[in-house]
């Protein structure tokens, strides 16, 4: 009876605990655009509080931003930056640039750094520069990069991403590289899995597209059952 | 002007019964009575001339700007009252540089213009407080090319081609309305506001011309017009008034 | 502007440390969940509030009322629960009277995740949100710190661990509203026999379209121990009497007329 208890009290003391997106996001430019990616699992200490998370969610029509650290301060910001957007759309009366975007989220990360727990990468499509990918790291810097990645995954994919990141991909080819490191970094990473997510930002528009759990490509240590006997 | 002896015209807080506030209209005349200020849009970029009038021999050249920077990529030339122009400069160049940190971009014409027409129009609301006794021609490259704006007083702003304040803008204007300014240059500009200049200026007074444009040639970037060129402009165009002169 | 304070933190630290234990807030420990079906939203809830290991409230309700077409299951802290969705629903009901139209469950959500972001969760609510709306059903989780998810079917609290796990394996989509409330019935009975910080009796919400149907104790399986009478009657002559003394009035005017004139004396 006594363990039941303490069982329920833990609980208690996880819901206190910040929910976070232990996470795997990443975002990458490509000839024409961008394509974002993420995992889709949301954490409460051991529970794994939403499986299917949208952690991609749009800042203005173009521009879009992959969400790590605190789920609360991350939801928040995007909620801000949307709004400061929207006014800067009606006073410009044009299409929102993506470095403007950017600067808005760092505005806010850099300003509050004391206050946040965020980690996020804003990447989009204009028409001055075309596809931009800027990461945002935890203490407010600002970077433009060709390809950006973050979250707990991301530290098993360095070497992947160095390896096969090329300039001048086509949309298809970048896609496939996102959901490849993606699915990487779910293998290793318990902080991240699910389904993947990923979000397609050219001229032509956005389109968003996902890899259910069960069709996410698989890695050594997850292969069937077949090769750990081939192997042995 | 009725307004005068009515007593519709001592604050900026009262209408005239029909529909006039006279003292932004008189702020007006501060800058129709002062020293002429063009402004030209061309093919490349703005070029924007004011008439200074020597008020001393002993006044050293080049004193009592008219025309000041308000970011790489904007910069004004203010008629009328020198010292009001000069507020209105310090309020624009707040509002680019507090647009360019807070949005990380520069700041488009329009918005420039419009937030420095606000800020104009501000001291046309309250009874404490007398209008902007200056007009600002504002000129801005961006990525939507050249533009030139102008400010007055009442606060209204608007976009042109070319326009003109001062004693001398019925004139300018005309000869600014048979420009191609399409196909002019600001180097070809900056002789057309010089002979401009010399066209409306009254002969008797002594004036200095100052010049300022953004254009290709000045690498996108509100600059002086370097002064060789000034004095080449200043030659011709007092060459072209003497020679249309003796033809009257 | 309203807020905390929190200048008695220090000494509730100090006495602390010094080793007063102090008192705990009334929990609801909890297991609350929903799902969306074909034409609506089920929301679920136990009835227990506990304080500490002491159960405080037997029968409580946890589902509270946001708008005619929007409820809320909370868990955490009662007062914080309670407080917030009563602010919320106030909120909503000026905004009704302002715009004419029904409520939109994001709405209530946003105001929810807002407020509890401000207070950076120190107003420890933990929400199942759901409803019915023009776009169709809608069901949110908001946790203490201001995050929100959207999900077709989701639990909170202590017990939620165990109301998942039905969830898990009998979820379907397009559910029947049969089917919808059965499942979600076994799931906060998975909490209220397994989780010891939830128990007594299930409530049931369903919301569709134009329609509201709350059923308070849908299963009722504790009864109180002790059910206390009120008003306590007591019969006559239990208080017996030792004296008795008779005084006729005197000199009494009697004023006719309603009782208010008849007070005033002049």
């Amino acid at each position: 009876m006594a363990h039941l208890r303490q069982h329920a009290d833990e609980f208690e003391a996880e819901l206190k605990q910040a929910v976070s997106l232990g996470t795997t996001i990443m975002a990458a430019s490509f000839d024409g655009g961008v394509v974002l990616g993420a995992d889709s699992r949301t954490s409460t200490g051991n529970y794994v509080a939403n499986r299917v998370t949208d952690k991609l969610t749009p800042l203005c029509e173009n521009v879009y931003v992959c969400r790590s650290g605190s789920a609360a301060d991350t939801q928040n910001m995007a909620a801000y930056v949307q709004y400061y957007l929207q006014q800067h759309r009606m006073e410009l009366d044009r299409e929102v640039s993506v470095s403007v975007a950017a600067n808005l989220a760092k505005q806010l990360v850099y300003n509050n750094k004391n206050m946040l727990q965020a980690g996020l990468i804003v990447a989009g499509f204009d028409k001055k520069e075309g596809g931009s990918v800027f990461a945002l790291p935890l203490g407010g810097t600002l970077l433009q990069v060709p390809f950006a990645i973050g979250g707990s995954g991301s530290a098993y994919i360095y070497g992947f991403c160095d390896k096969f990141w090329r300039p001048n991909m086509s949309a298809e080819e970048a896609k496939k590289f996102v959901v490849q490191a993606v699915s990487h970094a779910m293998a290793r990473d318990g902080s991240s899995g699910g389904c993947i997510r990923t979000v397609v930002i050219t001229k032509d528009g956005v389109r968003r597209d996902f890899v259910p759990g069960s069709n996410v490509p698989q890695h050594y240590g997850e292969l069937g059952a077949q090769y750990a006997t081939a192997m042995a | 002007m009725s307004g005068i002896g009515t007593g519709y015209d001592l604050s900026v807080s009262t209408f005239s019964p029909d529909g006039r506030v006279f003292q932004t209209e008189y702020a007006q005349k501060a800058v129709d009575n002062s020293g002429t200020v063009v402004g030209l849009r061309c093919k490349d970029g703005v070029v924007l001339g004011c008439e200074k009038t020597i008020i001393s021999k002993m006044l050293v050249e080049g004193s009592n700007r008219r025309t000041y920077a308000v970011d790489r990529h904007a910069g004004m030339a203010v008629g009328g009252v020198a010292a009001d122009g000069r507020q209105i400069v310090n309020r624009a160049s707040s509002e680019a540089q507090q647009y360019k940190s807070f949005y990380g971009d520069i700041i488009p014409g329009h918005v420039l213009a419009e937030r420095t027409a606000s800020y104009v129009h501000l001291f046309n609301l309250y009874w404490y407080l007398r209008p902007c006794g200056s007009a600002a021609l504002i000129a801005v490259y961006d990525r939507d090319g050249p533009q030139l704006y102008l400010v007055e007083p009442s606060g209204t702003g608007h976009r042109f081609f070319g326009t003109a304040v001062g004693k001398g803008r019925t004139a300018a204007k005309n000869e600014i309305e048979k420009l191609k300014l399409e196909e002019l240059t600001c180097r070809q500009g900056v002789l057309e506001i010089a002979k401009i200049l010399h066209n409306v200026h009254d002969e008797e007074k002594p004036f200095e011309m100052e010049l300022a444009w953004i254009c290709d040639e000045s690498n996108r970037e509100f600059q002086r017009v370097p002064a060789d060129m000034v004095t080449e402009a200043n030659t011709k165009a007092k060459a072209a008034k003497d020679d249309s002169d003796m033809e009257d | 502007m309203a807020g905390f304070n929190f200048d008695l933190c220090k000494r509730n630290s100090f006495l602390e440390s010094k080793g007063v234990k102090a008192p705990g807030y009334t929990k609801t420990g909890t297991t609350i969940a929903g799902v969306i079906f074909k034409d609506g939203v089920v929301l679920g809830a136990d009835t227990r509030s506990t304080a500490g290991s002491t159960v405080a409230d037997k029968n409580c309700e946890k589902i509270h009322f946001i708008a005619p077409n929007i409820y809320c299951c909370g868990a955490g802290t009662a007062a914080d629960t309670e407080n917030v969705t009563g602010m919320v629903a106030s909120q909503l009901d000026l905004h009704r009277y302002a715009t004419g139209r029904e409520s939109r469950v994001v709405t209530a959500m946003t105001l929810l995740k807002s407020h509890l972001f401000r207070y950076q969760g120190h107003v420890s609510a933990a929400l199942v949100l759901g409803g019915v709306d023009f776009r169709g059903p809608h069901l949110f989780t908001v946790y203490p710190h201001g995050s929100t998810d959207s999900l077709p079917y989701c639990t909170m609290g202590s017990g939620s661990l165990a109301a998942m796990a039905v969830f898990e394996s009998g979820y379907k989509d397009n559910m029947s509203r049969d089917e919808a409330v059965s499942l979600v019935d076994r799931a906060i009975q998975a909490g209220i026999w397994n989780d010891l910080g939830s128990g007594s009796n299930v409530d049931i919400c369903i919301i569709t379209k134009g329609k509201v149907d709350y059923l308070r104790n849908y299963k009722y399986f504790m009864d109180k121990t002790y059910v206390r009478k009120f008003p306590v009657c007591y019969p006559p002559g239990t208080t017996t009497v030792v004296r008795e003394k008779m005084v006729a009035l005197k000199d009494v005017d009697v004023i006719e007329g309603e009782a208010s004139e008849a007070m005033v004396i002049d």
